[in-house]
């Protein structure tokens, strides 16, 4: 039942330029999951996250300097190669600086109709964030109706809300189910599921989601839950890496990720000034650790999420050189530690040396296998 | 009019004599770590073969690591300047030069006269080349010069992460332990130097003809690994490793002219 | 050598530098005993904030004083591995890590313990500006820690509604100055450090344009010591009656024909901070008659710059010299924040091809030959884009040198391979 979600993950490109030729419609390929989707499909333009291959690649050291993170390259190397040649536009929205390197070599190597830099604000804390990001909202519609060649209304906006919602209410509908004591879906399937909502048409994604809450009551997995884990840190898209640890007697139950709860835990609530509504939503998300402070008020959310949903370790991992995430790390290590939940690092480059981070997986599961001595 | 290059590598010293622009003996020495030793046993070993005496040699230029080690040396070249002057002398046609040796892969673009015009030498992360293959050969159990030609046989491509050694070198030992076919290991080391080597060279741009020297040249799956990463013909002249040594040579007979 | 074409001095303002920057360290760590107030916080920080507070209150300024870390190779190499036992990764900034490696060690690189802040005030524009005083905050015991964000964009964005979202952060981050001191803040004092952080660093432009001159006046090496004061108090009156000064000698050289190097033959310019404890790459550039006359990083890090009639770059008009008489409170923060949003060593977070554009334009006007990129690994900030400026020049037929260090880990420095380098770049050049 989740094969549909794993078909759209592994077949993105055709997905896209399929929908590109059934709909007539154009197709902003973005960064960052700060990227306002309400705004962009109220416009009638597919949002589609641009991702990496997880192959090895020999195209982007002309462009950006090795300290960065392997996943920006991993994004360009996509669109050197031309496997995004369908996009009709690029955005993104301002996180971390390390992406924002492959926006800028796109845009300058990679011919586009728009390309579009939303001014994010860093500073999700303060109280004038919400009216700036508001103003940012403005300008980013208003370059929209431009490129589009008409006004986006109220009532274009409210479908866009609307859409996307009800993606995330459905998609935290299915992760209720991961709170069970054999949950009836695992860590890949549910990392599928999230990570191709940011690359369909949510429409469609909603059916779909629909479809499989249907069967979930009923749904039980040939398989021992064993260790009840949830994975958190940088972008993560590696379901190679999910794959192998859930072989390992464990099952990863939830996650903290932009490819999982922070893509799209909260909710725009509805208000008047529908601009504002959005903004509201994107500051008071759970942040990327670059935008968190000066409180660190992601921590407290992922330990709410652990004891929700009864996590016995967390793995943290890392995209190398992500300088947020390793900022973040030894605080959050701690913090777990300090709760009870013991925490094992890992950090990824485009690929994994599989076989000997499962021998570090299967050895940091042993310590939950241990008898207890008092 | 004699003269000579010795080129200081991360592995071996060579050696090459010249008369006017004709190779007339080469030798080297592993560099060890007295690089005096290494450059004394080097020249020897060429004077000996040329049938030559030290004072015979009207001038010497250095190149490589070790320069100003040596006292019998004139002056020095960089070895992206050396390798275009040899690389356009081995062949008229060459322009790109990519020269990767045991620890450094770096690469020249040059004009018909052997004129260097930009050059790129591979960021630290990136380093071990030769060496890498040479540790792997050890991991695989497979003589080094076995590498190569097994390397062709292999009947898969693994990725494997091309970035950093450390990285690669688990990837190997997971490689093994996953029961992959060794070819298909050599194959997957040989595309990962490969990898390196054509990201850094893209950087310069890839103009033709491209010349592929130094040490890791002799390895027939590295050469194959280079053509399908760079997509066009790679030549290789022969005795690879010596050309910075030669290059150092010609331009010690310009320098005389001069 | 190559030949010596000209007169050659050093600076006669040199040791009063030196003793500016001794009594700027001495200042911060003996405020307690003299009843003042200090606080920690970046060299980006709006630091004529809190002079509002008195005239007693003094800075500590993380980057400049990391540099100064890494001065001192045996400390610094103590500090990377202090932080480092902590977990944190050794990428991550360097000058964050020889900082807070000194914190947690808690000795001060001058002697004696390190002097806790009273307040940390910063500003936010990099991934690792908010979160070094987050960290340091934390290592420290909660030191009360106030960030304003800065990511508004290009200067050409900066508009009045984007300078509202900068000004309403600074109007709370004085209420909140109050709050933790329990000082009551002084208007008049802010509009005299906005007036003086206007002019020291307008000056410091007007001192790097002297530098288009042939021979230069000032070589980088030594401007390094100089700039270095607009990143400690720019707002300072002390400041600016240094870099009046320091104008008035370097016009004198230029009169007079004073090189910094003699055998200048060569100009070039550089990117991104130096590696710190490897300055002697620069002499060995100048053995062979290249100096480097700057670079965007020295000249706009700190200094304020406009283009001028002529089209050319030139130091940016005062409020003072337009005649703008500051009045209120919301009106000097105004004024600082338009100041502050033109600053060119910021364009480059936003935009890689507006930083090109920018260094292309001192390749032009310094009459430059050749660049050398430093691939910084210890700053991500200003390393930024840093591949996307090669192929500009490249594009452009400058003559182009790569070289890979880190500012302030010296583990990640390789002298010999870097002067390899430059000999290859040199003879590039045609020097060599």
């Amino acid at each position: 039942m989740f094969e549909k979600f794993k078909e759209w993950f592994t077949n993105r490109h055709d997905y896209a330029q399929a929908w590109k030729k059934r709909t007539g419609g154009k197709v902003l390929g973005y960064f960052c999951t700060y990227v306002p989707e309400e705004l962009i499909i109220a416009a009638d333009i597919l949002p589609v996250r641009i991702l990496g291959s997880h192959e090895a690649q020999d195209v982007t050291e002309p462009h950006i300097f090795g300290m960065f993170c392997p996943f920006c390259r991993d994004c360009l190397a996509q669109g050197l190669k031309g496997r995004y040649d369908y996009l009709n536009g690029v955005m993104i929205a301002q996180s971390c600086l390390h992406i924002r390197q492959t926006y800028n070599s796109w845009i300058k190597h990679i011919p586009q109709e728009f390309s579009f830099y939303l001014y994010m604000p860093h500073g999700v804390q303060t109280p004038h964030a919400y009216p700036y990001l508001r103003g940012e909202l403005e300008v980013f519609k208003q370059a929209l109706e431009k490129w589009i060649g008409r006004s986006i209304s109220d009532k274009d906006i409210d479908r866009g809300i609307e859409v996307v919602n009800k993606n995330r209410q459905l998609m935290k509908k299915v992760y209720e189910y991961r709170k069970q004591e054999n949950p009836p879906l695992t860590g890949l399937e549910a990392m599928y599921m999230v990570v191709s909502s940011q690359m369909v048409d949510k429409e469609e994604h909603n059916q779909a989601l629909e479809e499989v809450l249907k069967e979930l009551p009923n749904r039980k997995l040939d398989r021992n839950t064993g260790t009840r884990l949830m994975i958190l840190g940088s972008e993560d898209d590696d379901t190679e890496f999910v794959k192998m640890v859930e072989t390992l007697d464990s099952t990863l139950v939830v996650d903290d990720h932009c490819t999982g709860t922070r893509y799209f835990w909260n909710e725009v609530e509805l208000q008047d000034d529908r601009l504002m509504a959005i903004a509201a939503r994107y500051i008071d998300r759970p942040p990327c650790p670059s935008k968190d402070w000066p409180d660190r008020k992601r921590f407290p959310h992922i330990l709410q999420l652990a004891k929700d949903y009864n996590v016995q370790g967390a793995l943290v991992i890392q995209q190398k050189f992500c300088d947020p995430h390793e900022l973040d790390m030894p605080a959050l290590r701690q913090m777990l530690q300090e709760n009870g939940i013991p925490t094992y690092f890992l950090e990824f480059d485009v690929t994994v040396p599989i076989g000997q981070f499962k021998t570090r997986v299967e050895a940091f599961l042993e310590t939950f296998a241990l008898p207890d001595l008092y | 009019m004699i003269t000579a290059g010795i080129d200081f590598g991360a592995k071996n010293v060579k050696v090459v004599i010249l008369n006017d622009d004709k190779i007339v003996a080469r030798g080297s020495a592993l560099t060890g770590f007295d690089l005096k030793i290494a450059a004394k046993a080097a020249s020897e070993m060429a004077l000996k073969a040329a049938e030559l005496k030290i004072e015979d040699i009207v001038h010497i230029t250095e190149t490589g690591i070790g320069q100003g080690s040596v006292d019998f040396a004139a002056d020095s070249v960089s070895e992206v300047g050396a390798n275009a002057k040899a690389g356009v002398k081995l062949l008229a046609t060459a322009r790109t030069i990519i020269d990767v040796g045991a620890e450094e892969a770096r690469a020249v673009k040059c004009d018909e006269t052997g004129s260097m015009k930009d050059f790129v030498v591979n960021e630290r992360c990136a380093a071990g080349a030769g060496a890498f293959v040479e540790a792997m050969s050890r991991a695989l159990e497979v003589e080094l010069g076995q590498m190569g030609p097994m390397s062709l046989k292999a009947t898969e491509a693994v990725p494997m992460n091309a970035q950093c050694t450390v990285f690669a070198e688990s990837e190997v030992v997971s490689l093994i332990h996953n029961q992959t076919p060794k070819a298909n290991i050599a194959r997957a080391i040989h595309d990962a130097i490969a990898e390196r080597v054509v990201s850094m060279v893209r950087r310069l741009g890839i103009t033709e003809d491209v010349l592929l020297i130094g040490g890791l040249a002799y390895d027939v799956g590295f050469v194959d690994s280079m053509k399908h990463g760079l997509g066009v013909e790679v030549h290789v002249p022969e005795f690879p490793e010596y050309v910075s040594a030669y290059g150092a040579a010609l331009v010690a007979q310009e320098r005389v002219k001069e | 050598m190559t030949e010596m074409k000209y007169q050659t001095k050093p600076l006669d303002i040199w040791n009063e530098g030196k003793a500016l920057r001794q009594q700027y360290y001495e200042n911060y760590a003996k405020a307690h005993e003299r009843g003042g107030i200090r606080w920690a916080g970046g060299a980006w920080a709006y630091s004529a904030v809190p002079s509002g507070l008195g005239d007693d209150v003094w800075s500590l300024t993380g980057e400049p004083y990391g540099a100064s870390v890494a001065f001192n190779k045996e400390f610094a190499a103590r500090c990377q591995e202090a932080i480092e036992a902590k977990g944190f990764a050794r990428d991550l900034c360097a000058y964050l890590r020889n900082y807070l490696g000194s914190v947690v060690l808690d000795e001060y690189v001058f002697g004696g313990e390190f002097p806790k802040p009273d307040f940390m005030w910063t500003t936010h524009i990099c991934c690792s500006h908010a979160k070094w005083y987050q960290i340091a905050s934390d290592l420290e015991g909660g030191v009360p820690f106030f960030c304003i964000d800065v990511s508004t964009g290009l200067t050409e964005d900066f508009n009045e509604r984007r300078r509202g979202y900068v000004v309403n952060q600074l109007l709370d981050g004085i209420d909140w100055l109050e709050k933790t001191t329990g000082r009551d803040y002084d208007d008049e004092k802010l509009i005299q450090a906005v007036y003086n952080e206007c002019e020291a660093t307008s000056l410091w432009a007007e001192i790097c344009v002297l530098n288009k001159t042939i021979p230069a006046p000032l070589d980088e090496k030594t401007m390094y010591s100089l700039y270095v004061f607009g990143t400690l108090m720019k707002h300072r009156p002390e400041v600016v009656a240094f870099y009046r000064k320091l104008r008035d000698e370097v016009q004198d050289r230029v009169d007079t024909k004073i090189a910094a190097v003699g055998n200048e033959q060569r100009r070039v310019i550089t990117d991104t901070q130096p590696p710190w404890g490897f300055l002697e790459v620069f002499r060995y550039l100048e053995k062979h008659g290249v100096v480097s006359v700057g670079s965007l990083y020295t000249f706009s890090l700190i200094g304020a710059w406009e283009v001028k009639e002529d089209g050319t770059w030139g130091p940016r008009t005062t409020p003072q010299q337009q005649g703008i008489d500051i009045k209120t409170r919301k009106q000097a923060l105004e004024i600082l924040a338009d100041w502050t949003h033109a600053r060119p060593e910021w364009q480059h977070f936003y935009s890689a091809h507006e930083k090109s554009d920018l260094m292309l334009r001192i390749v032009r006007e310094w009459k430059v030959d050749g660049v050398m990129l430093h691939y910084n690994r210890g700053c991500e900030g200003l390393t930024l884009n840093i591949a996307e400026n090669r192929l500009a020049f490249k594009e452009a037929g400058i003559p182009v040198l790569p070289f890979e260090g880190n500012m302030g880990d010296e583990r990640e420095f390789d002298l010999e391979r870097t002067k390899k380098a430059v000999d290859s770049f040199l003879e590039l050049l045609g020097v060599k």
